[in-house]
Parts: C-alpha cells; structure tokens; sequence
C-alpha cells in the first residue's frame, strides 16, 4: 500500500529525479511513523489509513512540481545572463589575445568579416537584452502561487522568452565561430590557436548549458500542466 | 483560511526547535489542542517551500528505525521573518479581538 503510494509519487514527479528520490524517502519515513503510531490497527489498515491522512498523491505532487518548476526556471533566467557575460568575456578575450598574436584578418575577407561582426553583435546584445528582460519578467515571487493557472500562463511566456533569447545566443555563438575560423585560416596548426579555439569550446559549451536548463523548465511545465489537468 | 497562515504555523512549531515533517505536524497539532489537524502532505511542500525561500535549512539524519529522514531547522533568516510574522499577527489578532468586543451580549462597547 505504501510503496504503490510512493511510486505515484515519484512518477508524477519523474522530470525531476532528485526531488522525486527526496521526496520519496520524506514521505516513507512519514508514512511508516504514522503506521508504527497506531499499533492497535492491522498493518494493512493502518497503511491504508496513513496515505489516506496524507492525501492525494497527485494533488501533493503538483505541488512539489510546482516548487521545482519555479526553481527551474529561476536558475534559467540566472543562467542565461551568466553565459551571456562568459560569451562577452571570452570575446573579449580573443581580441587581447589577436592584438597579441599580431593576428589580423585578411583583405580578401574583410567584407565578410564585417558581416559577421554585426550579426554577432546585434545577436548578442539581443541575447542580453532578452536573458535579463526574461529574468526580471519572471520576478521573485511565485513560490506561492505557482499553481495557479496565471502564473503558469507567466511561466509560458518567460521560457518561450529564454528559448528566443538562446536562439540569439546561438547566432552569436556561431558567428563567434565562424570568424574564429575565417580569422584562423591558412596558417595552419599552432600552439596560437588554443585560445581562440579554447573560447569558442567555452561559448559552445555555455550556450549548451542555456539548452539543458531551458529543456528542463519546459518538461517541468508540461508535467505541471499534466498534474494539475488531472 | 488556515492556508493561508501555513506559512506562520509551520515557522512555529520549527521556533521549538530542529523537526522532521511528523514531528512539525504532531507540534502544530500539540501547541494548537488539535484545532488545526492539516491534511499531512500540506506540510511538506511548505517545508520545501520555505527551505526554497532560505527560511529553512534541512539535512538528512538516522532515526532510531535505521531510516534516512530530512530534519528541518529555521535559519537566522527564518527566525526574523517568523519574529515579523509574529509581530504582524499579533497587531491583527488584537484588532479583530478589539472588533468583536464591540459587540459582547453584556452590550457594553469595548
């Protein structure tokens, strides 16, 4: 009886494996101190009557979803702005380490160079722009009411934010990427390279992590939605 | 009603002392003479909810069973905000007691 109780537990909140486990492992020792408190009562009963003072274990596990998808996207949104400021420093980076290197691009792709500069900076203050707007969206509150179908409407808007705010991550990082390569070019394999390549390994790396975060705050909304729907 | 001071409740009985989640429900129904014997997976999400809010700290001990189980404890934030909630509270409760003496069966104005 317990254990069937627990186990709806944890598959209702399966997108998040380590609150799942701790909650898990909070409610057995619950369930079974609330058995052993009731000796004169048969185990089966008295297991029965345990999940039954708990409550509905959906009902519960919307609300631990709930707590978890606020987290969630919290850490997004902080996320966000913190690989934007790892992707400015790594360029920045670069450039002292060209100036350095003596490493200038070639006239032959100086117009193409320009593009691509352009494209990476409007993509990447549009990332900035967006990570902190989604951010400050989001707010501080909402612990509290995550459940309510507003602020779930609040949390829709705020990750389809962070997924157009990636997307113009990705754009940067990418013309990041290809003016690493237009830049490096030709002279072939040296000890010079590792920082650039290095760098753009970071900004891949970070725009990843934006992915991941933004990937679990959306499976923590639809499995909100599914729990509360039900 | 009481949902909304479950906050207030659950910041109480941890004022005791570290609790893990049976403990805090058996404490608030103790300490209220069983007047608020809450559905029991309220209380967990709220404990959640306030370690969350860094109100609470929490870590896993043994019992004497042999189990894992999660002692929740107020942090100094905690402890201020319940010092505040207290506060805010006590202000209202005297103002409601204020309110309804108004209108004892004695007629007598408070």
């Amino acid at each position: 009886m317990i254990a069937e109780y627990l186990d709806t537990i944890e598959r209702a909140l399966a997108h998040d494996r380590s609150l799942a486990r701790r909650v898990r492992r909070e409610i057995e020792d619950h369930l079974w101190e609330a058995v052993a408190a009731s000796p004169e009562e048969g185990p089966i009963a008295a297991q029965r009557r345990a999940a039954a003072s708990f409550g509905d274990p959906r009902a519960i596990a919307a609300q631990f979803a709930a707590i978890s998808l606020v987290r969630r996207a919290r850490s997004t949104g902080a996320v966000l702005i913190l690989v934007a400021a790892g992707v400015f420093l790594t360029m920045k980076v670069r450039v002292v380490w060209y100036d350095a290197m003596q490493c200038v691009a070639g006239n032959d792709i100086g117009a193409l160079n320009g593009h691509l500069l352009a494209v990476d900076r409007y993509a990447f203050w549009l990332a900035v722009v967006l990570g902190i707007a989604s951010r400050l969206y989001l707010g501080n509150s909402g612990t509290w009411d995550a459940l309510s179908p507003r602020y779930r409407r609040k949390l829709h808007r705020f990750i389809l934010l962070a997924m157009v705010a990636a997307g113009a991550l990705l754009v940067s990082v990418g013309s990041d990427a290809a003016l690493t390569g237009l830049r490096l070019a030709g002279p072939g394999l040296s000890p010079a390279l590792i920082v650039p390549l290095a760098s753009i390994a970071v900004e891949v790396a970070g725009f990843a992590l934006v992915v991941l975060h933004i990937r679990a705050a959306a499976r923590g909304a639809a499995s909100m939605r599914i729990l509360s729907e039900a | 009603m009481l949902k909304g001071h479950l906050d207030l409740i659950v910041l109480a009985a941890l004022a005791a002392g570290p609790a893990h989640g049976y403990a805090v429900i058996e404490e608030i129904r103790r300490r209220s003479g069983r007047a608020f014997d809450l559905p029991e997976g309220t209380i967990y999400p709220a404990l959640h909810r306030l370690e969350q809010a860094g109100l609470l700290s929490s870590r896993w001990v043994t019992a004497d069973t042999g189990r894992k189980r999660r002692v929740y404890a107020l942090t100094r934030r905690g402890e201020s905000a319940f010092a505040e909630r207290r506060v805010v509270w006590q202000q209202f409760s005297d103002a409601i007691a204020g309110l309804l003496a108004f209108g004892r069966p004695d007629g007598s104005p408070a």
